[in-house]
């Protein structure tokens, strides 16, 4: 099933890419060339060619494990795409295990408290923060963190040889942007479900039968948890390809920035690849959101008996 | 003070942000180190372009400029263009460039003792396949320019220190061509990796595309031996993470700010703002096409072009770092007619030709796109101007990278934005439109005398200032900024670090 919709989605990212006016020949050429010029980098580059046979080819590459050549410069886009994954990853899963931190913890507390005082002001708050545009957080933090204390660097520059995993202080920031940016809804999400499970005549019978403490919040929780669990994998894999104002403004250039340059000087191959790995890591966030879920399911019973 | 310079500057919610954020990183520790001058030797730059993941070492075939800043780093150039210098060339690893009289033969002589980091001299060999390369490895069209004017096929190494080099029709201009961006690699190069054997002034220790790339000096170089030990070039794509991370201390030099970003930086303690001079401008330039009504119409050109304020543009869009334009290509090459008068900015007249022309009231929609720094709001107040004069003008923007993406479709245009690197004009001019000006371009790059060539020259710039079809409003250099204590840095097409010095 996997297979089939990559399969599809690569045809569309193709078919989309291929009716976009120009191709990479005038990202290539520059404003100075002749049209013997651009026709010499339309034969090298391969683009004299019928679509559908260019992207068999492409297809055929894939199968194999070669996602291709640029088209820009000419580079393999494995390596591309592997520094730009490596970097999204550095940053996006701090910023998931924060935000599961925070938006399940806060999440789960007003939750329980609805119409609490911490309830209005976490409401308020979020509100708020869904409301602020990414750059917005981001600049804030950096206003924050590199300006009136300034104790973190306000541009990733990982040095030669070193992997951006190996410099935590510089992954904080765009982790903690990331994060924030995401915290509003995915919190009022887990808030409403864990409302909505609480006010079950399930909770109900729970609570009446004496189940009290972190053994009632479980069983609560664990009960909101399938339609929190499905909140929290779609925005981790909007993450994925999302970030792209934090990853332009860190200068953590991940697989989003990379993305949206490669549509700019029309990279078909450098399009291609993001595309379709976005879309397997989507499908996997989601199977594992949903394999996570069927597991909660199952163990509530036997919690949730008193 | 940062909530001020905002206020006045008041450029919207972004850029104030973006400004305060700029401005309020101004702590104090660029003010160590301020001991600055010639006898500050060795240590290392940190250098920060746009650069990204298409970064390649084969210059050739890179599409950003920090693969031609790198490339220069490593490679010799042949020669450059140096319009300070006699036939407006400096010298590289080549000692002369001789014309035969008839104009249909170039001779090369290469200098002696330039060698290769694997010990290996440079010889002829060296230099043909180095101007044959472009072709051989699929170079981009900018590394293209010797062969537009020399048959490369035909081209002899008669000895170890001789490249005879016949031209495909006479032309006097073929210096240009060879110098522009002309770089020396080794006979038999098809690979560019860290160990490429190079010449010039530094060699790369290690390079990670899209992240960065440190050089060390050649201790072999047959030039002017740098001062700095090394240099580290840092690929920041925004342009305002590059600013920050100067401003933090991060980096000690960027390149490719924006007008509003040099701004703000300018009177800042510890930093320094430089913009590059002619003739390094980009020339920015609207195109109206004399095929397509109205512009068909001289008059109407010529009304458009008196309708802009260029001081206007000049002042809010670069703050004043850039050069007014005269609807002429080529500002500061030695070729330039100065003796055109500036057009002048006249709206009322501008009216009465519409008028005069039938064209009071017409309809035209300019097409720009952020291909060049202000090219958009440029374009912004052009047309505001025009709607001033009574046109019903409107503005298209595209997104980032489509204006030149469909190069069919965009010549087509009837108007619109577009910018050609700095180049003389006569060796760039597309013929075609104009065919009093072909046959002039085709007289000022064949005669034999150099008076016949400038009079034809200038006689064809004064054709194009009169009835030419661009109204060419602005030369936009390039703009860099550096922490106190880095001076030496040449602002040329590209910045050129190789003598770059800083302050221990």
């Amino acid at each position: 099933m996997c297979a089939v919709t990559l399969t599809v989605l690569s045809v569309l990212v193709f078919w989309a890419t291929d009716i976009l006016p120009g191709d990479a020949v005038g990202a290539v050429s520059g404003p100075d060339a002749t049209d013997a010029e651009r026709e010499a980098v339309r034969l090298a580059l391969g683009l004299d060619r019928p679509p559908l046979e260019r992207y068999l080819d492409w297809g055929g590459g894939v199968l194999h494990g070669d996602l291709g050549t640029s088209m820009v410069s000419g580079t393999d886009v494995t390596d591309i795409v592997g520094a730009r994954l490596e970097a999204s990853f550095a940053v996006i899963l701090p910023a998931a295990g924060l935000l599961l931190v925070l938006a399940g913890g806060l999440g789960t507390w007003a939750g329980l408290r609805a119409g609490s005082r911490l309830d209005r002001a976490l409401s308020g708050t979020t509100l708020g923060l869904i409301g602020t545009p990414d750059f917005l957080i981001a600049t804030g933090l950096l206003l924050v963190f590199t300006l009136w204390w300034p104790v973190l660097p306000a541009v990733a520059i990982v040095p030669l040889g070193q992997s951006l995993w190996q410099q935590p202080e510089l992954i904080v920031l765009p982790a903690a942007a990331l994060a924030l940016g995401g915290f509003g809804s995915t919190m009022r999400l887990l808030r409403a479900c864990v409302v909505q499970s609480a006010a079950s005549p399930y909770a109900e019978f729970a609570r009446l039968n004496g189940v009290r403490g972190a053994r009632y919040v479980w069983t609560v929780v664990s009960n909101a948890a399938g339609p929190a669990v499905h909140a929290f994998t779609i925005m981790l894999a909007g993450l994925l390809g999302g970030g792209v104002v934090v990853e332009t403004l860190f200068n953590v250039p991940g697989l989003g920035y990379e993305l949206t340059r490669a549509v700019g000087t029309r990279d078909v191959p450098l399009i291609q690849a993001i595309s379709l790995l976005l879309g397997g890591a989507t499908l996997l966030v989601l199977l594992a959101g949903d394999v996570l879920v069927r597991l909660l399911d199952r163990r509530h019973p036997r919690e949730g008996q008193p | 003070m940062m909530a001020t310079r905002s206020r006045r500057r008041g450029t919207g919610v972004a850029a104030a942000l973006a400004v305060s954020l700029v401005l309020g990183a101004c702590g104090g520790e660029s003010e160590a180190g301020a001991e600055q001058g010639a006898d500050a030797t060795g240590g290392t730059l940190r250098a920060a372009f746009a650069g990204g993941a298409s970064e390649t070492l084969n210059y050739l075939q890179g599409p950003t400029g920090l693969d031609y800043v790198r490339a220069k780093l490593v490679h010799a150039p042949l020669c450059e263009l140096d319009a300070s210098a006699e036939a407006g060339v400096s010298y590289g690893v080549l000692k002369s460039i001789d014309v035969s009289d008839d104009l249909s033969e170039y001779t090369l002589s290469v200098r002696d003792g330039v060698k290769f980091t694997d010990g290996s001299a440079l010889t002829s060999k060296d230099v043909l396949y180095s101007l044959r390369a472009p072709q051989l490895l699929k170079g981009l069209p900018f590394t293209q320019l010797v062969a537009r004017g020399f048959d490369l096929e035909k081209a002899t190494a008669p000895d170890a220190s001789t490249v005879v080099l016949p031209t495909l029709s006479p032309i006097a201009d073929g210096r240009d061509l060879i110098c522009q961006s002309m770089l020396a690699i080794k006979d038999g190069t098809t690979e560019f990796t860290p160990q490429t054997p190079s010449s010039g002034p530094f060699t790369i220790t290690a390079f990670e595309a899209g992240r960065s790339t440190t050089l060390r000096r050649n201790e072999t170089y047959y030039g002017q031996a740098p001062s700095l030990d090394s240099i580290e070039l840092v690929s920041i794509p925004d342009g305002t993470a590059r600013v920050n991370a100067l401003r933090q201390g991060q980096v000690d030099y960027i390149s490719g700010l924006t007008p509003a970003q040099a701004q703000t930086l300018e009177g800042v303690d510890g930093t320094a703002v430089s913009t590059g001079e002619l003739p390094y401008a980009s020339y920015l330039q609207f195109t109206m096409s004399p095929a397509a009504q109205p512009f068909d119409d001289v008059r109407v050109r010529e009304a458009f072009r008196l309708a802009v304020n260029r001081e206007r543009i000049r002042e809010n869009v670069y703050y004043g770092h850039a050069f007014i334009g005269n609807d002429v290509p080529g500002l500061g090459f030695p070729n330039y007619d100065t003796s055109l008068e500036q057009r002048a900015y006249d709206p009322r007249r501008a009216r009465e030709l519409l008028a005069e022309a039938g064209a009071a009231g017409i309809e035209v929609e300019l097409t720009a796109g952020p291909e060049l720094a202000g090219m958009v709001e440029t374009a912004t107040l052009v047309v505001e101007d025009l709607q001033a004069i009574g046109v019903k003008a409107k503005l298209r923007e595209l997104a980032a990278g489509e204006l030149y993406a469909d190069f069919g479709a965009y010549a087509k245009l009837p108007f619109k934005a577009g910018y050609t690197p700095p180049a003389t004009f006569e060796p760039n001019w597309t013929p075609g439109a104009f065919p009093d000006v072909d046959a002039l371009v085709q007289t000022a790059r064949s005669a034999t005398s150099a008076e016949e060539r400038l009079s034809a020259s200038h006689q064809a710039q004064q054709l194009l200032w009169k009835e030419g079809s661009q109204l060419g409003v602005m030369f936009v250099p390039n703009i860099s900024a550096a922490v106190e204590g880095v001076s030496g840095i040449r602002e040329l097409q590209f910045p050129d670090l190789a003598q770059a010095t800083v302050s221990q």
